[in-house]
């Protein structure tokens, strides 16, 4: 069975996102990942001493981010694996997904009415959209 | 000798009644510069210090830090939105302001136009110290503060600018739109050509200078340096300052070690906290009440004259910029407190205190510009406060409220598990009643661990935000062990060096994370309409 990718941010969506994509993992009996990317381009602009450590930084807190949802997992009796990858956070996904084989995509969207995090609800749309037709990857976005 | 210790004795008065005004006001629901003005009118009316507060005083001494350290901590990026519609209300917003108050001014008090036009410039200038400290005391959106810091700093240099071309012509009579045109850039570009060299010089040689005791002297030399050196090219001193801090605050700090940005940083802090301190209690002091009772009529026009004017140019060039694009605008319930939080301070009094003797109806002129300083000071000063909470800018989301209150109520419930374990380590509390009152502690904690973790379900970004905050603390916590052990000597220099430039890093880093995240959490302009 081909995983399935739950990328995650530690935004407001987040909770609600590895919900669903541990109970697909369930539904499914699929071996579940979840993924942050670390895009420091994300902080803005850096001086070059700076870049290496904030780099380091946002995986370290990926790392925490991604500890705390495995653990949610395993309390619903599912593995789940991390995985930290570098890069643009649409591009780096997309990459992840083909190295791994993904046979889905799980990604959150804010709730009405709340500002935008990384993407606004559009582009995830129009990103999800993308993967699916690119890759022939299901992609579940979760309001 | 004498003169020498009278002036220090009063300089550790002014710093002495500064510092209990600063203690006082934490008790009270009062801005601190106000509090100062009052204290500083209180003895000003009981028993009146020896004081002569001149121009040069306010502007070649306390003017350089203030502008500096303002321009210095102001961040561009969250300006960008709406740097449009700040500079329109920093330029032409001042040049209205002018002539609006000069209006309404020879309208009601029968003062020569030209007079009055030199009277509308130095009231033109807004100061945005009381008014951030208030958005900072109650957590106000940090857009918004950087918005009203960002239009005070540019308007300072340009009413300064008009005020000396007013004052020129209402003390020659002559005056060619044409010429005062001219003169007001070349003074203007004059004044920021001189700021972008010497900003730039500066921020090469912190960049350069690896030793953070030089490069936070090369920042007091930049902002007296580039306000003497402007003024002696006759352009604006003002400008350069405005124009070097910002070069150095938003590029050239970028250079310097992690510890030579936070010696900077937190020198300007404190140089910037004296200089406010001792400026709002002469304000106060040199106030001279009978003076201005004699002259209660022109200020009470001055007074209407600047609210009016203030709210035709906020409320009418906003409008007028919200048409050209909707990323740029101003939304409206800043321009209420852009508006009312229109608060005079330190440049009017300083470009009131230099107006000539000679200058027909000199005292009356200065009598209204204390007035006008006095009533937005304590009169829209100490009423911001509700006016923001009317409008709902400094209410929290329930949500952060809600991890506010079960973080407190679960680092209540383990101090009072560790005092009960303590009391039974020394054989003061019985076994049973420790472990009836301990099983009660366990559960009480259980369930707001419960409950923190229902609000994260629904708030994700709140386990993020504690997350960093976490790891803040943390590496604060390592940096404090790491000094203790140079301390006692078991680190070398060049170790501990290399270690603390590491952890300043880090938290660098992590400051620059959590305003990424905050950022983003914030509606853009418009949003929340």
């Amino acid at each position: 069975m081909k995983p399935i990718v739950c990328a995650t941010r530690g935004g407001e969506a987040c909770r609600r996102n590895q919900e669903r994509a541990i109970d697909l993992a369930k539904e499914r009996d699929a071996e579940l990942i979840f993924l942050y990317i670390v895009d420091p381009s994300l902080v803005g602009p850096v001086k070059e001493s700076l870049a290496e450590v904030l780099n380091d930084e946002m995986a370290r807190m990926g790392r925490s981010l991604l500890r705390i949802a495995q653990g949610r997992a395993r309390e619903r009796d599912v593995v789940a694996q991390v995985a930290v990858r570098y890069g643009p956070v649409q591009q780096s996904i997309k990459d992840y997904l083909r190295e791994v084989g993904a046979s889905t995509l799980v990604i959150g969207t804010p709730r009405a009415g709340t500002p935008p995090r990384i993407f606004t609800p559009t582009e995830i749309q129009r990103f999800a959209q993308e993967v699916y037709e690119e890759m022939g990857v299901e992609v579940v976005v979760v309001a | 000798m004498e003169e020498f210790l009278a002036i220090e004795a009063l300089i550790i008065l002014l710093v002495l009644v500064a510092t209990l005004v600063a203690i006082a006001v934490r008790r009270v629901r009062l801005a601190y510069t106000v509090a100062l003005v009052l204290v500083g009118l209180v003895i000003a009316i009981r028993r009146p210090l020896d004081i002569e507060v001149t121009p040069e005083l306010i502007l070649l001494l306390f003017v350089p830090p203030l502008i500096f350290e303002a321009a210095f901590h102001l961040d561009l990026r969250l300006l960008r939105d709406t740097l449009p519609s700040i500079l329109m209300l920093a330029v032409p917003g001042v040049l209205l302001t002018t002539l609006f108050v000069a209006g309404v001014v020879t309208l009601g008090t029968g003062l020569p136009f030209a007079t009055a036009v030199v009277f509308g410039a130095l009231i033109a200038a807004t100061d945005p110290v009381a008014e951030v400290a208030i958005f900072r005391e109650l957590g106000v959106p940090r857009r918004l503060a950087v918005a009203v810091e960002g239009e005070s700093l540019f308007n300072d240099g340009t009413a300064i600018v008009v005020f000396r071309i007013a004052l020129i012509a209402a003390v020659s009579g002559v005056f060619d739109p044409v010429d005062g045109f001219f003169d007001f850039f070349q003074v203007a570009l004059g004044g920021m050509a001189v700021g972008l060299a010497l900003g730039w010089l500066a921020a090469q040689l912190i960049g350069r200078i690896d030793d953070h005791l030089i490069s936070a002297t090369l920042t007091i030399l930049l902002a007296y340096g580039a306000y003497l050196v402007a003024e002696q090219l006759h352009v604006s001193g003002v400008l350069a300052v405005v124009v070097a801090g910002l070069l150095t605050g938003n590029l050239g700090t970028a250079g310097a070690s992690p510890t030579a940005r936070s010696m900077i940083f937190n020198l300007w802090e404190y140089l910037a906290f004296i200089a406010n301190s001792l400026v709002f209690l002469l304000i106060g002091l040199d106030i001279d009440l009978s003076q201005l009772w004699a002259n209660l009529w022109p200020i009470a026009v001055a007074v209407v004259a600047v609210v009016a004017s203030r709210a035709a140019v906020v409320y009418g060039l906003s409008w007028l910029s919200s048409l050209g694009s909707d990323q740029t605008h101003i939304p409206v319930r800043w321009r209420h407190v852009l508006f009312w939080g229109g608060l005079r301070g330190a440049i009017s009094l300083a470009l009131a205190l230099s107006l000539p003797v000679t200058l027909p109806n000199h005292d009356m002129l200065e009598s209204m510009a204390f007035g006008v300083i006095l009533f937005t000071l304590v009169g829209q000063g100490t009423t911001l406060q509700w006016l923001l909470r009317r409008l709902g800018l400094i209410e929290r989301p329930g949500h952060v409220v809600g991890r506010e209150r079960y973080m407190g109520q679960l680092l209540a419930a383990q101090a009072g598990m560790h005092r009960l374990d303590d009391l039974r380590r020394e054989g003061i509390l019985l076994d049973k009643i420790w472990q009836s009152l301990h099983a009660d502690y366990i559960e009480t904690r259980s369930s707001l661990t419960e409950e923190m973790d229902h609000l994260f379900a629904n708030h994700a970004e709140l386990e993020r935000e504690l997350l960093i905050q976490a790891r803040r603390e943390a590496l604060q916590a390592g940096r404090a062990a790491l000094m203790d052990a140079f301390r006692q000597g078991l680190l070398s220099d060049e170790v501990f060096g290399e270690l603390r430039t590491d952890i300043d890093r880090r938290l660098e880093a992590m400051a620059l994370i959590e305003a990424a995240v905050q950022s983003r959490q914030l509606p853009r302009q418009g949003e929340g309409e």
